[in-house]
């Protein structure tokens, strides 16, 4: 009972510490959100993008008789299935167009040369499309970027298409066209369906985690970047919670505690309690707000309970061994700000959404934060089992061995 | 305990590196008395204390609390002891009550029992008012008494209370005092450790001086004032470096002791009407002048001095 008396002053004591609680749950929470902003609605499947306001110069003039290449690319700006986010405004010319993007008047101009047309159906380069636009953007300007090639691919496809039509010994004026009507309709459909259907042409998805509902690979990727978020912070807290042992020892409470008919061992014990326990809470509150917050899929239970059990012990141990090796509160610190920060760096935690050379996945597996990490990307690509029970193993393993060590430090230190 | 002894010292020793810092003492406190541990700072009061409490573990020698050792029974000695810390020792961020709850738990109490003796001695105390406010935010005093509380919570048979009044106001220090003699008279075995002589004289049966890791004298007020006989001690402010003349009253008849510090010279005198001429007279005779003149009555402060050549104090 003197075990749980003294985890549960020490829990009520961090939880009432606002520096610990924004640590341990504000701080990853916030991180997170930050990142799930930047890269907008992933998690939904739908990408919304900021508003971009663009300039044209349209200086086409289309050989006679030939339709408008120039007013396509004005046409397929103002398109309604862009309109919510593309603003485009005609201007007079390319001085004028360049003078307004510096100003930061227009995020990007589109300058249409004079012989557009020509040079696109006959195939040959000199006449391209300029593209100015704000350094600072990125998004947007890409998304018209890639939908001017994507016109200018169209384009001359149909013309190849049209040219082998046009040696059919059955090809004529109406024939042509039709194919041409056609192909264009076909075209500013599959434009629209590829950029802003709910419905996307091209879709990309992460093979279903067995006994999971399908996840984007967006959403992974989020559940990643929380899963590391989540692991870093768990090992601070696993660390500063075991402080609270030489905060005592400062307060001289503890001091007190060893003069109270309650052994030594049961003391230390009652205060790594609270530091399985500190963690193990604020493992389940990041995941309840990273699925509320986020709609992150945490992936099927079996395997994800292992992986938290893993992340418990491994934070635990490594706090245990870390305080015992440090001798007060004020060095503990620096000493922890670096350590952890390393060690989580080393780990491989703030590189998740990165493709990583395979020499650092060596490296990672040389921290007990790498391994756990290695567990939580088994949940959100396999989910299965077998897989997580290695990373989740060594984790466990790691987390013992440290704890050990630490405990008798500790125990030597109180003799 | 069969003999009536709450606390049996038996040639306790404890040493850090090459430091002795307490060398082989023995002393016995009575049921039910105030005993004071009296002595400079550095002179292992706080070293015995932090023994017989069970932080410390003692290089020699044992000691019985109410009959338990504290080397091969210290849990049940523990049960039987309150320890009054120097410093104050309780979580500022939890309430009055909470710190007494969690230190009640910490000695066993639960329940019910638990609840109705937080009540108790909160009233004692004086702060059922302010049980549910954070620690953190009391004035000193209101913190002593909670430090104070949390040692009676279990209804020790004896209860250790380690310089309980340094560092604090004359109004709250003699609460402190009146508080340890309520104690008593509740049947409360204490040991008391100071370097106030006043507060051992005023509240202590019995007395041990302890010097340098030893106790030089033991016994109660009147035994110890005796060892000195009716020496008196006298003050002598000079007017130069006091060298010479040290060296002559030395030879005065009726000096028994000479010390000098500070400016300040220090003497043990049998007679301090008769002596007090002559040592003027030997001072003007080396050329010395005495401004100022300063006769205390035997007091612990003398036997100390007459016991270890230095001032309680220094």
């Amino acid at each position: 009972m003197k075990i749980f008396d003294i985890a549960l002053k020490d829990l009520i004591r961090s939880l009432r510490n606002l520096f610990a609680i924004g640590m341990m749950l504000v701080a990853p929470i916030l991180i997170v959100g930050l990142i799930s902003m930047a890269f907008g609605g992933m998690n939904s499947g739908k990408v919304d993008l900021p508003e971009l306001k663009v300039g044209v110069v349209n200086q086409d003039v289309p050989p006679a008789g030939l339709p408008s290449m120039g007013q396509a690319m004005v046409d397929l700006l103002n398109d309604p299935s862009v309109s919510s986010w593309l603003k485009p405004q005609a201007m007079p010319d390319e001085t004028s167009a360049r003078s307004a993007v510096d100003n930061q008047k227009i995020g990007l101009a589109v300058v249409i040369p004079a012989g557009f047309t020509a040079s696109l159906l006959a195939g040959k380069g000199g006449s391209d499309l300029v593209l100015v636009q704000d350094p600072t953007l990125t998004v947007g300007p890409t998304v018209v970027k890639n939908m001017a090639g994507s016109l200018m691919d169209g384009v001359t496809g149909a013309r190849l298409a049209l040219g082998m039509v046009s040696q059919s010994p059955a090809a004529d004026s109406k024939t042509l066209q039709n194919v041409s009507s056609q192909f264009q309709a076909w075209f500013t459909n599959f434009q629209r369906t590829l950029y802003h259907s709910p419905d996307t042409a091209l879709a990309i998805s992460a093979p279903a985690a067995n006994g999971s509902t399908p996840a984007s690979a967006a959403q992974n990727m989020m559940g990643l970047v929380m899963a590391g978020m989540m692991v870093f912070f768990a090992f601070y807290t696993g660390a500063y919670a075991m402080m609270s042992i030489l905060r005592e020892e400062e307060e001289g409470t503890l001091a007190r505690l060893f003069t109270t008919p309650t052994g030594r061992t049961t003391i230390l014990a009652g205060k790594f309690l609270a530091v399985f326990l500190m963690v193990i809470i604020q493992s389940l509150v990041l995941m309840g707000a990273g699925t509320v917050a986020f709609k992150i899929v945490w992936g099927a239970a079996l395997p994800t309970a292992l992986v938290v059990m893993a992340q418990v012990a491994a934070a635990g141990g490594l706090g245990v061994l870390l305080i015992s090796l440090v001798k007060s509160s004020r060095q503990a610190g620096p000493v922890l700000g670096g350590a952890l920060t390393g060690l989580g760096m080393l780990g491989g935690l703030f590189t998740v959404a990165v493709n990583m050379p395979a020499a650092f996945d060596m490296v990672t597996r040389a921290t007990p934060q790498g391994w756990v990490m290695q567990g939580w990307r088994m949940v959100f690509t396999s989910g299965q089992m077998a897989d997580v029970l290695v990373p989740c193993a060594v984790s466990i393993a790691l987390g013992v061995v440290m704890f050990i060590i630490g405990a008798r430090i500790f125990n030597r230190r109180f003799a | 305990m069969s003999n009536g002894n709450a606390l049996e010292v038996k040639n306790l020793r404890k040493n850090f590196g090459e430091l002795k810092a307490v060398q082989g003492i023995n002393f016995d406190v009575r049921q039910g008395e105030i005993f004071s541990l009296l002595g400079p700072n550095g002179a292992g009061k706080s070293t015995t204390i932090s023994m017989l409490s069970g932080l410390l573990a003692p290089a020699e020698g044992d000691a019985l609390i109410m009959g338990h050792s504290i080397r091969s029974d210290a849990t049940a000695a523990r049960a039987c002891l309150g320890v009054v810390p120097q410093d104050i020792a309780l979580y500022p961020d939890l309430s009055a009550r909470e710190n007494m709850v969690f230190w009640g738990k910490m000695y066993g109490l639960r329940g019910a029992a638990l609840k109705s003796r937080v009540d108790e001695i909160l009233k004692v105390i004086g702060l059922v008012e302010r049980q549910r406010d954070r620690v953190g935010t009391f004035s000193g005093g209101m913190k002593r008494r909670v430090n104070i509380g949390v040692a009676l919570l279990h209804k020790p048979q004896v209860i250790i209370m380690d310089e309980p009044t340094v560092g604090i106001d004359p109004q709250s220090r003699r609460h402190i005092l009146d508080n340890v003699k309520d104690l008593n008279a509740q049947g409360m075995t204490v040991l008391y450790t100071t370097h106030y002589m006043e507060e051992a004289q005023e509240l202590s049966n019995h007395i041990a001086i302890m010097d340098q890791g030893k106790i030089v004298a033991y016994g109660t007020h009147d035994e110890l004032i005796r060892l000195v006989g009716e020496q008196a001690r006298i003050e002598l402010t000079l007017n130069t470096e006091a060298g010479r003349v040290l060296d002559a009253w030395r030879t005065v008849e009726g000096v028994s002791r000479v010390s000098a510090e500070d400016g300040k010279a220090t003497l043990l005198v049998n007679d301090s009407n008769r002596v007090l001429p002559r040592l003027f007279e030997s001072a003007n005779r080396c050329g010395a002048r005495i401004n100022g003149v300063d006769i205390q009555e035997p007091n612990l402060e003398t036997v100390f001095l007459h016991l270890t050549g230095k001032a309680l104090r220094d």
